[in-house]
């Protein structure tokens, strides 16, 4: 049993090492002194010494502060806006009686099977003629709408008791107090749910950046990587620096917020 | 309707709370739908106004030897992902439902590369797939490979390669579908099993697969509208390249758009790949509906 055990371990241990195996190789290259090689047979991945002279340098040959600060303003705005939209869409979806109900629903969830390749070019001219190409309000609004978000906000508010929203209503509430003080605060785990995915998939866009944006000042830091290593010259290591500082504060959210993710695709799944 | 006898709600109450995402809806998705249909019929570089041309765009597809090898690159992306995002999910997934003190940790590990962003993944295995990198040192230490080999050089090896990527980045994805299918199956299914003497293979076989066939048909839909929509691994990595190996849709219209500016045209092979996508997603449904059975 306890053999068996050890085996278990040992094997989850070598996934593990195959899923995190190629972002350590990459801190490895990102610390190595000038005089160490990056690549070896066998490798050599012990940095000796730990230097941080190519953070420092993929630092200032892009401006990292400001791609890094463009995605914080891409992610702060989407988000909250992307979750109150979907937030207003479901609350009738899911409590109110209404003609064009189902007509709303499925068009938003067509909005699922519009391959984002195909919706790239007539998007990119919609917001072209909109004047919006190489704005912030360009990349961002057209993320805002999120079938995803309405879907699982339609569910969780159908499961709130009706009785909590009849209470409110005869005590004379106005519906937008209901949505905000009543149902707001009961979908709470389903909005972290939002927020986490929300997060993750604005710090990471790339396509959609990259089409609209000429100037590369508004670039968020997943294209400001991209940049990087498409400059000739670059050093390896360097470049290893900067994908690393691109990564972590996606990291760090998502294991601080972890347990909300499995919840999040259950409930996802489930419908 | 019972509207009016609610206080504070008038008949347009239920319109006002949808109108922002109706907007935005009518303003990116169904605007730009139906644009693209409009410029599948046009040739149109974004400087000179449209000319309509019928349907010479499409015409000029079945001619197009480049349209064919995206396409062919585009199903073998398909055909690639599936053993690792419809098949080997679903055994992580039964080794991370198991209840071992840290488990939660390793299915941390498994998820982490799922919220990366697919440039940081790019750049990390070029790493990895370098001639002195970790991968040539394993093959030619075990005596598989002779030499090293470039791999995103290599028009054999470049588009394994890039299927191996995306299928590395999406698993822990797929591993959480199945995990989440996994919980609604009561222990107790595996107990009995275990009483009359049921072998881990045959467990596997007769209780949890049959019982995950509609996670499976939802691990099939999004893996083929993945595969077929494969573009910043190619971007980051390949360029498409070399000599094409690595061209697929995705990448073909984004190519044709935004680098010779021939909007008509892309949009017209946009169409064509939302029409296969429809088509695929049809077929598994078809394929799979009616064995969702449960016992």
């Amino acid at each position: 049993m306890m053999l068996r055990r050890a085996g278990m371990y040992l094997l989850l241990t070598a996934i593990a090492l195959a899923f995190v195996g190629p972002f350590l190789i990459l801190i490895s290259a990102a610390l190595k002194p000038p005089g160490q090689a990056v690549f070896s047979f066998p490798p050599d991945v012990i940095p000796r010494p730990p230097v941080l002279t190519w953070v420092m340098e993929a630092w200032t040959a892009i401006p990292f502060p400001a791609y890094l600060l463009n995605s914080v303003i891409y992610v702060g705005v989407t988000v909250p806006l992307y979750i109150v939209v979907a937030a207003m869409c479901a609350y009738p979806l899911a409590l109110m009686d209404f003609r064009g109900k189902n007509l709303i629903f499925f068009a938003i969830l067509s909005t699922m099977f519009l391959p984002s390749e195909v919706m790239l070019i007539p998007r990119f001219l919609v917001v072209s003629q909109l004047g919006m190409a190489d704005t912030f309000a360009g990349v961002i609004l057209p993320g805002v709408l999120s079938a995803f978000g309405i879907f699982l906000l339609r569910q969780t508010f159908a499961g709130v008791p009706r009785e909590i929203v009849d209470a409110a209503r005869t005590d004379g509430c106005h519906e937008l107090r209901i949505f905000w003080h009543v149902m707001l605060p009961a979908a709470r785990p389903t909005l972290a749910i939002l927020g986490i995915f929300g997060f993750i998939s604005v710090w990471n866009s790339f396509i959609w950046p990259l089409v609209v944006l000429k100037d590369s000042a508004k670039y968020p830091v997943a294209l400001g990587i991209a940049y990087l290593a498409g400059i000739t010259g670059t050093d390896v290591r360097s470049l290893a620096a900067g994908t690393i500082i691109s990564i972590i504060p996606v990291v760090i959210v998502f294991m601080i917020m972890q347990r909300h993710v499995l919840e999040g695709m259950r409930g996802a799944v489930k419908g | 309707m019972a509207a009016g006898r609610i206080p504070g709600q008038r008949w347009y109450t239920p319109y006002l709370f949808a109108i922002p995402a109706l907007a935005l809806f009518g303003v990116f998705f169904a605007w730009p739908a139906v644009t693209a249909i409009q410029l599948s019929f046009l040739e149109y570089d974004v400087v000179s106004p449209p000319v309509f041309v019928g349907v010479e765009n499409f015409t000029k597809i079945v001619a197009d030897d480049r349209f064919w090898t995206a396409l062919l690159n585009s199903l073998l992306f398909l055909v690639g992902m599936f053993p690792l995002l419809v098949v080997l999910p679903l055994l992580l997934a039964v080794l991370v439902n198991q209840k071992l003190p840290g488990i939660r940790t390793f299915r941390m590990l498994y998820y982490l590369p799922v919220v990366t962003s697919m440039v940081a993944v790019g750049v990390a295995w070029e790493y990895v797939f370098h001639q002195q990198g970790v991968l040539n040192w394993m093959l030619t230490g075990a005596g598989i490979l002779d030499q090293p080999i470039q791999y995103l050089l290599d028009p054999f090896w470049a588009l394994p390669a890039l299927v191996l990527v995306e299928g590395w980045k999406s698993m822990g994805f797929y591993m959480m579908i199945y995990l989440a299918g996994l919980q609604t199956i009561p222990t107790n299914l595996y107990e009995a099993a275990r009483v009359d003497g049921a072998t881990a293979w045959h467990r596997l076989r007769h209780i949890t697969v049959p019982l995950m066939v509609p996670y499976i048909a939802v691990a099939v839909t999004v893996e083929m509208l993945d595969a077929m929509q494969a573009f910043t691994s190619i971007y980051v990595m390949t360029r498409g390249g070399p000599q094409d190996a690595t061209l697929t849709l995705g990448y073909y219209i984004w190519s044709v758009a935004f680098e010779h500016y021939e909007m008509g045209y892309a949009s017209a092979i946009g169409l064509v790949l939302w029409v296969l996508m429809i088509g695929l997603a049809i077929l598994n449904y078809r394929l799979t509906r009616g064995r969702t059975v449960m016992p």
